[in-house]
């Protein structure tokens, strides 16, 4: 239903995936240009600062092609849309989030993919075969968690909305700190680093990946991942049930 | 005139019906500042100079993009597009107000709270980052300033005007205006000075109206574009102004000719 949606309006679905390319064109350009003029930022190669974007670009990327639903939870509260959502022979939460699957994000994903794999061999081409294994095990293990951080912050946020219905700049906010982690945590003030580790755990979700690719990450750091990611997964679980037990329709 | 007036002053009060909401997207705004400031911290360590400009000289212009992205960007011709495509603008034009003369007091409405609200941001990133700013030694770089920045304002407002001004023929205009604001940001130099790119790239968004809007003033106020290049600059602005401009007008009246007021 939501791949038919979006190709009802060829022209607008046209327009939003060239801007979205757009974006992702320019960022590349950018990153690439730069290092036309300088040989390393905060110790990184063009390579190491590619990934990191790519890395961030990958995550963000697939977190919105499955969770974008929830970015109008609010919307639906407020129109009565929850309350059929609810009375549904389906999980709420899967309901809400699958109510807006991008597929535009999708097809993103496809220059994003090419670039890290050209980007793979230039960095990992020193490493033994068993090491290159675990880097990239590594890697992928990481990205799914970030995607699990992901997903229990939007949980987090749409619980919050379920109990207020005005969240939606605080959406905006999230994929704003996410932008932080575009570029290597290390360029940011060490209290700023702490927050993006524990409080908006950004570091973990789009940095670590690249840096356990890279063989940067301590294993303390890569059990301090799992464990932040499975405790705000429990947290945001536990307040969405909460929130739909405070529920009360707005109108329908 | 007074109708105007009442315009403006309602659209600003619509600005801050949602207080949180306001206060948000101020805070977001400080965090773009804070991830820029910490790049280019990060690019400028061990050097003063990069790209032909001083270390000072590109904070001015983080800071800078932060406050002329507010003033230039800031518009409400998405409005245009929802009231063409929803008829809602068969009441506008029913009334004794001209709609463009509408549409400007709500675009200067929303300029002056982004522009407040934009200066009050980089005081507050001021207060928490201590950067080093660079201000012009020359009274005269201060005046091509605001001269080459009231050009820009004109100048997006008309381009924006005519893409706007697509809703009188398609209901799917959002998606093509979402990607042409978009490219406008990358080629205008709102997210790092163009300088950045290849020399090609640059001489091409600078012929073409894209560095009027953000990059040639702020390398005006920088005092990095001076005498023959500071009038060049602004005769390529004008130029596009009047293109646009004459563009804007054959747009709304052929629009006006097709317009179905679907939904009105």
């Amino acid at each position: 239903m939501a791949f038919l949606m979006q190709f009802t309006n060829r022209w607008s679905s046209l327009g939003w995936l060239s801007g979205k390319f757009v974006r992702l064109g320019f960022f590349v350009l950018f990153v690439f240009s730069i290092f036309r003029h300088v040989p390393s930022v905060a110790g990184y190669s063009l390579e190491g600062v590619a990934i990191f974007f790519l890395t961030f670009s990958l995550v963000d990327n697939v977190s919105q092609i499955f969770i974008r639903g929830i970015y109008m939870v609010g919307r639906d509260i407020r129109e009565g849309d929850m309350d059929f959502y609810l009375i549904q022979p389906v999980n709420p939460l899967f309901r809400v989030c699958s109510n807006l699957v991008d597929f535009l994000d999708f097809l993103v994903l496809f220059p994003i993919l090419g670039l890290i794999a050209w980007i793979f061999p230039r960095i990992l081409g020193h490493l033994s075969a068993a090491q290159l294994a675990v880097n990239v095990s590594l890697y992928i293990a990481l990205c799914l968690n970030g995607l699990v951080i992901a997903f229990a912050v939007h949980v987090l946020i749409a619980s919050l909305t379920v109990r207020t219905q005005q969240m939606e700049e605080t959406m905006w906010m999230y994929r704003d700190l996410v932008s932080l982690g575009r570029f290597p945590v290390d360029i940011y003030a060490p209290f700023l680093r702490t927050l993006l580790t524990f409080v908006f755990p950004i570091a973990v979700m789009v940095s670590y990946p690249s840096k356990a690719l890279l063989g940067l990450l301590s294993p303390e750091k890569i059990i301090l991942a799992f464990v932040l990611s499975g405790l705000f997964l429990a947290a945001a679980l536990a307040l969405w049930k909460n929130s739909l037990r405070h529920y009360s329709s707005v109108s329908s | 005139m007074s109708k105007y007036w009442a315009v403006f002053s309602l659209s600003v009060q619509q600005q801050f019906y949602h207080r949180a909401s306001f206060f948000l997207e101020r805070l977001r705004s400080i965090i773009v500042i804070i991830v820029f400031f910490a790049f280019w911290s990060a690019v400028f360590e061990g050097r003063d100079h990069l790209l032909g400009y001083s270390r000072s000289q590109m904070f001015t212009y983080i800071l800078g993009m932060n406050i002329l992205r507010a003033l230039v960007y800031s518009d409400k011709t998405w409005e245009l597009m929802y009231e063409i495509n929803t008829g809602k603008i068969s009441s506008y034009l029913m009334r004794p107000i001209s709609y463009v003369g509408f549409c400007l007091s709500r675009d200067a409405a929303d300029k002056s709270t982004q522009l407040v609200s934009a200066v009050l941001e980089v005081v507050v990133a001021l207060w928490i980052i201590k950067i080093p700013l660079y201000f012009p030694a020359h009274p005269a770089a201060l005046l091509g300033f605001i001269l080459a920045l009231g050009l820009a304002v004109t100048l997006y407002f008309l381009m924006s005007y005519c893409v706007a001004s697509l809703a009188f023929w398609t209901s799917e205009s959002a998606g093509p205006r979402f990607c042409f604001e978009l490219f406008l940001e990358f080629s205008s130099g709102a997210f790092f000075p163009l300088d950045v790119l290849p020399r090609v790239l640059l001489t091409v968004f600078s012929v073409l109206p894209f560095a009027s809007l953000l990059y040639f003033p702020l390398n005006v106020f920088l005092e990095r574009i001076e005498g023959v290049y500071f009038w060049r600059g602004i005769g390529i602005q004008i130029f596009w102004i009047a293109l646009f401009a004459w563009a804007a007008r054959k747009l709304w009246k052929k629009g006006l000719k097709d317009y179905g007021a679907e939904g009105g």
